[in-house]
C-alpha cells in the first residue's frame, strides 16, 4: 500500500540540510589535498608572539645549552612537527646543545629523536653541521611524573639525569650526566631556555613549577588561546602556535626582523635591532606546505556553515 | 636494503583504514584501530621498563660497576622499600585487602597537595598581577608615536586595559551571582560576561576546528605528496 505513494520530492531547503555525510568528507579531502601541489606563498603579518619567539631564539648566545621537553606524538604531527623542525633548525644553525626530555608521553622522546635526525641530514646537505647524539645533544627519555619531573629540574637538574643512560647510535648505553651538554651545568639557570614543544596538558604542569629558566612553548592550534594569557602576563617570553606559528617562523628565518629588503618583516618591540634571518637557505617546511591548503579548507567550512544556515531559513520561512 | 617505501606503504594503508570508518564502521578499519592499540601498549610497557623502573629504580638500587668509560655507582638499598609501597597499588582489587591501596594512593596526594601551594601562586600570581592594568591614560596622544615614552599610557593602551578590565569583572559576576539577583547592574553585567564566555569559546572552537582541519592536511600530504610524489614517482 505504502509504495503506492510515492515521497514527495525533496525541497531546496530539505536538499541543502541533508547532504550526505560521505559526500562533505569527500569534497573536504578533495579540497585539503589539491593545494598541497602547488607552493604558493601566501601574504603574513606575523604576529608579536612568533615574533618574540623568533628573536628570543636569535638571542641564545651561539653554542650556549637549552632544554627541549618535547611532548608531542605523531597525533598532531600536522602542527607538531613543523614546530619541532623550524625550533630544530634555528638551534642547530646556532650550534646549541640541548638536553632532551618528555613528561608527556611513552612515543614522544622516539618521535622527537627522528625528527632531529631528519632536520641534522637536511642541514648536513645544505652546510650545515651534522648534530651527533650524545655530543650536541642527550635524550633523557621518558619521565612519567611530570609534576614530580619538573619540580626536580627546577630544584636539580642534575638528579633528573643521574642514572639516565642515552643510546647514541653505534655505541652502548651511556651515562647521560657525561655527555658534553651537562659540562658546567649546575643548575637549571645554567640553561638558557626552556623549550617545550606539546599538545597537551604538559604546559600548565611545567609553567606552575618550573621558575629558575625562562620559558616557550610551541603548541597547537587549540592550545593557543589559553597560552596567549600566559604570555601576556610575561610568564612565557615567546609563543608558537599552530600552523600560523610554524609559518610565521618560517617567513622570519628568511628574512629575519627588522632588515631591509623584500618581504621585510618589521617590529616596533625590536625597533633600533636587526636581527638576522638564514636567506637562501632551507627555511620552509611545513607551515609553508600546509598554509594553503588550511585557508582551503577554512573557506568550505564557511561556505558549509552559509549553506545549512540558508536550508535553515528557507525551511522556517517555507513553514511559516 | 631500503624499506622505507614499503614502511611509508603500511603507513598509508594505516592512515586509509582508520579514515575509512567516516564511509561506514567496517572490518579494515577495526583491524588498523587494533594495530595501533598493541603497539601503543607495547610500546608503553618497553618504555616503562627502560625508561622508568630501570633507570630510575632497578639500576640506582644495585648499583653499577665502572664500564664503558661510565663511571661506577653505590647501590643505594632503600630504594627496595619502594617496591612493596607500589605493589599496595594492585590490591585495590581484593576486597579484604584494598585498604592497603591507600597507603601508595596517600603518598601520591600528599606529595601533590605539598607542590600545589607554591604551583598555584606560580601560575596564577603574573596572572593576577598582568590584569590590574591602568586605565587612565596619562597623555592626550591617542596611538603609539613613533618613540614609545615608558611608563606612558596612551589613550589606545587605556581603552584597550578597560575592555580586559570590563571583562574580568563581567566574567567573575557571572560566575560568582550565578543564583537569580534582583539587581538589574548585576544582572546586565552577569549577561555580559556570559555572552563575552561564548565569544570566548567561539574562539577556542575556531583554533580546535583549524587544529583537526591541519592534522586531516598533514595526512594527505603524507599520502600524496611524500608516499605518491617523492616516494613512487621520485618527484621533487
Amino acid at each position: 500500500m505504502a509504495m503506492d505513494q510515492q515521497a514527495a520530492p525533496l525541497t531546496l531547503a530539505e536538499k541543502l540540510q541533508s547532504l550526505p555525510k560521505p559526500m562533505i568528507y569527500g569534497i573536504l579531502l578533495v579540497v585539503a589535498t589539491i593545494p598541497l601541489f602547488f607552493s604558493v606563498k601566501l601574504p603574513n603579518k606575523c604576529i608579536d608572539p612568533s615574533i618574540d619567539f623568533y628573536a628570543q631564539a636569535m638571542k641564545l648566545p651561539d653554542g650556549s645549552k637549552v632544554i627541549i621537553c618535547s611532548d608531542w606524538t605523531n597525533s598532531t604531527r600536522g602542527e607538531s612537527k613543523g614546530e619541532m623542525e623550524a625550533l630544530l633548525r634555528i638551534l642547530m644553525r646556532k650550534n646549541i646543545k640541548f638536553v632532551l626530555l618528555s613528561i608527556g608521553d611513552p612515543q614522544a622522546p622516539q618521535v622527537a629523536k627522528d625528527t632531529i635526525r631528519e632536520v641534522t641530514s637536511a642541514e648536513e646537505l645544505h652546510g650545515g653541521k651534522h648534530y651527533k647524539e650524545f655530543e650536541d645533544y642527550v635524550n633523557l627519555g621518558y619521565f612519567p611524573s611530570g609534576e614530580g619531573t619538573i619540580v626536580s629540574i627546577n630544584n636539580n637538574v642534575r638528579s633528573v639525569a643521574q642514572g639516565k643512560k642515552d643510546f647514541p647510535e653505534g655505541s652502548g648505553p651511556k651515562d647521560a650526566l657525561q655527555s658534553p651538554v651537562f659540562e658546567g651545568i649546575k643548575s637549571v639557570s645554567d640553561f638558557k631556555m626552556f623549550f617545550l614543544v606539546t599538545a597537551s596538558s604538559t604546559n600548565r604542569t611545567v609553567l606552575e613549577r618550573l621558575t629558575n629558566c625562562p620559558m616557550m612553548y610551541m603548541v597547537s592550534g587549540v592550545m593557543v588561546p589559553e597560552n596567549t594569557s600566559y604570555y601576556a602576563s610575561g610568564q612565557l617570553k615567546g609563543l608558537c602556535g599552530g600552523v600560523k606559528g610554524v609559518y610565521d617562523l618560517e617567513n622570519l628565518m628568511e628574512v629575519g626582523i627588522n632588515n631591509p629588503g623584500p618581504g621585510q618583516i618589521t617590529s616596533d618591540k625590536y625597533k633600533g635591532e636587526s636581527i638576522p634571518g638564514w636567506p637562501g637557505k632551507t627555511n620552509t617546511g611545513k607551515g609553508t606546505a600546509y598554509y594553503l591548503a588550511l585557508h582551503f579548507t577554512l573557506a568550505l567550512l564557511i561556505i558549509a556553515v552559509i549553506v545549512g544556515n540558508l536550508g535553515m531559513y528557507l525551511s522556517k520561512r517555507r513553514a511559516n | 636494503m631500503d624499506y622505507s617505501l614499503l614502511k611509508q606503504f603500511v603507513a598509508v594503508t594505516a592512515t586509509v583504514g582508520l579514515y575509512s570508518v567516516l564511509y561506514k564502521e567496517n572490518k579494515f578499519y577495526r583491524f588498523w584501530e587494533h594495530v595501533f592499540l598493541g603497539l601503543a601498549s607495547g610500546w608503553a610497557l618497553v618504555i616503562l621498563w627502560t625508561d622508568v623502573l630501570k633507570s630510575g629504580w632497578y639500576e640506582k638500587m644495585l648499583g653499577a660497576s665502572a664500564a664503558d668509560g661510565n663511571t661506577a655507582v653505590m647501590g643505594y638499598w632503600p630504594y627496595m622499600f619502594l617496591l612493596p609501597i607500589g605493589l599496595m597499588a594492585y590490591t585495590v582489587f581484593n576486597k579484604k585487602h584494598n585498604w592497603l591501596s591507600r597507603i601508595p594512593i596517600g603518598i601520591i596526594l600528599g606529595l601533590y597537595s605539598g607542590q600545589q601551594f607554591s604551583a598555584w601562586m606560580t601560575y596564577y600570581g603574573p596572572l593576577l598581577n598582568d590584569s590590574m592594568k591602568p586605565i587612565v591614560p596619562n597623555t592626550a596622544e591617542f596611538f603609539h608615536p613613533a618613540t614609545v615614552v615608558p611608563g606612558t599610557v596612551y589613550v589606545s593602551d587605556a581603552l584597550t586595559n578597560l575592555i580586559a578590565l570590563l571583562t574580568v569583572i563581567s566574567v567573575l559576576t557571572y560566575f560568582l551571582f550565578s543564583f537569580d539577583v534582583k539587581s538589574k547592574v548585576l544582572h546586565a553585567t552577569s549577561t555580559t560576561g556570559r555572552w563575552l564566555l561564548m565569544i570566548g569559546f567561539g574562539a577556542i572552537f575556531g583554533s580546535t576546528v583549524m587544529m583537526r582541519f591541519t592534522l586531516l592536511i598533514d595526512r594527505m600530504y603524507f599520502i600524496w605528496i611524500e608516499f605518491v610524489k617523492q616516494g613512487l614517482l621520485h618527484m621533487k
